[in-house]
């Protein structure tokens, strides 16, 4: 339709969903090897090893800094010394005793609690003196847990699929939408969304190896 | 964002059984988990090298701390030494040094210390007790060399002595001769090897900036 002189434009501003960049061939995710043997050779200083486990566990490590400290510059500095923990204590983790991404989920905490230790005294200072409805520290913990194990599995997506199921959770956009932003048949979106969460619920199941 | 999609809506009522319900399980661990941070492009970019520090400097935490306990022991030593010498009642009354030079580590053995104590002279030979720390043990049949420095330049050898896995948290006590007729401003230093063992090496220790 063209455009009169006379007609007012109207800007309809659009909240765009924020995603990672999808390769138009996507690689699939190097899940031939697991957390354990990465962590076996980072425990023998092999940093090409070291980046394939910190591409792995980023956003869930990230994620657990941000919840517990809540400040992006703080959950930042604490994921600093979460991946250097594990550099240094990679060589302590025992594989009989438990899986890998226990051991890491453990590894971080620690660091980002020590951190939370660290800023104690500011974070005590802006503290309301009003009674918190707030879950408690066992529902956080349990929350937290629970946010590591799905963002360790998202990393265990092909991406086209972790697309569609990002965009399906977090954008707010319908199916419909969803099909549309990205340019493709209906059909389409629903099948990769259903593969993703088949896949997401093996990975789930296999409860990070 | 406030929608929250359902299950119905993203695979269909098709999917029935132990199925959907493996999958309802993996839609509420979604939509409980939230989703995943946004990284920095710092955080994207992936692992920074200092994260991959930390073991060594730890070890130089630890080797500094050695050489400080070392250097500690090295200073007890002559501190005992000296008094015993010069208290009265001392069982082991004996000459004092008449020169006492301390060295400082070089690039070669950055964490080591020592001190040389220059005795009074007999028949023209000056005794010289050594005591070092952290010196890097040698190749076997190799040596340290104290040389009489005058005038910024080797002057003369003074003696060998070699640093074995034996010696008492890395401390060495020598004792070696000068037989030379000492001038003022003389100093010593320790060197390894040279190439053909004839001739000084480099310099390990050298005269810290205060002698006393």
């Amino acid at each position: 339709m063209r455009k009169n002189d006379g007609d007012m434009e109207i800007a309809i501003e659009v909240p765009q969903p924020r995603l990672r960049a999808v390769p138009s061939e996507p690689a699939p995710p190097d899940d031939s090897v697991t957390d354990a043997e990465l962590l076996a050779r980072v425990g023998e200083h092999d940093r090409e090893a070291f980046e394939m486990l910190y591409g792995r566990y980023i956003r869930p490590v990230f994620g657990l800094a941000l919840r517990r400290l809540g400040d992006r510059g703080h959950a930042e500095d604490a994921v600093q010394e979460a991946f250097a923990a594990i550099w240094r204590s990679a060589s302590t983790y025992r594989p009989e005793r438990g899986a890998a991404g226990g051991w890491l989920y453990t590894v971080a905490r620690n660091a980002i609690v020590d951190r939370l230790r660290r800023n104690g005294p500011a974070y005590d200072a802006e503290l309301p003196e009003l009674i918190s409805h707030d879950p408690g520290p066992a529902q956080h913990a349990e929350d937290s847990d629970t946010a590591w194990r799905v963002h360790r599995a998202l990393e265990e997506l092909q991406p086209r699929e972790r697309e569609v199921i990002e965009l399906a959770y977090w954008s707010g956009m319908s199916q419909s939408e969803v099909a549309e932003y990205l340019h493709l048949p209906l059909g389409t979106v629903k099948t990769r969304t259903r593969s993703g969460l088949a896949h997401l619920a093996a990975a789930l199941e296999g409860e990070l190896r | 964002m406030n929608r929250k999609p359902t299950l119905d809506e993203l695979i269909g009522a098709d999917t029935t059984g132990a199925e959907r319900q493996r999958l309802q399980h993996v839609h509420e661990l979604l939509l409980e988990a939230g989703p995943p941070p946004e990284l920095s492009p710092e955080l994207e970019a992936g692992p920074k090298l200092n994260m991959t520090m930390g073991k060594k400097r730890r070890g130089v935490v630890k080797q500094r701390a050695m050489a400080l306990l070392a250097a500690a022991i090295v200073v007890f030593m002559i501190f005992v030494g000296g008094y015993v010498a010069h208290t009265p009642g001392g069982k082991s009354s004996g000459p004092r040094p008449v020169l006492a030079q301390a060295l400082h580590g070089t690039k070669l053995a950055p964490n080591a210390e020592g001190t040389l104590e220059v005795w009074n002279a007999s028949s023209g030979n000056w005794p010289m007790t050594l005591t070092a720390a952290d010196l890097p043990k040698l190749p076997p049949r190799t040596y340290y060399e104290v040389y009489l420095v005058r005038h910024g330049r080797p002057w003369g050898s003074c003696g060998q002595f070699r640093v074995t896995s034996s010696n008492s948290q890395g401390v060495v006590r020598a004792t070696l001769t000068a037989p030379y007729s000492l001038k003022k401003g003389d100093s010593w230093v320790v060197t390894r090897p040279g190439p053909s063992g004839m001739e000084p090496g480099p310099v390990v220790l050298r005269p810290a900036p205060a002698t006393a």
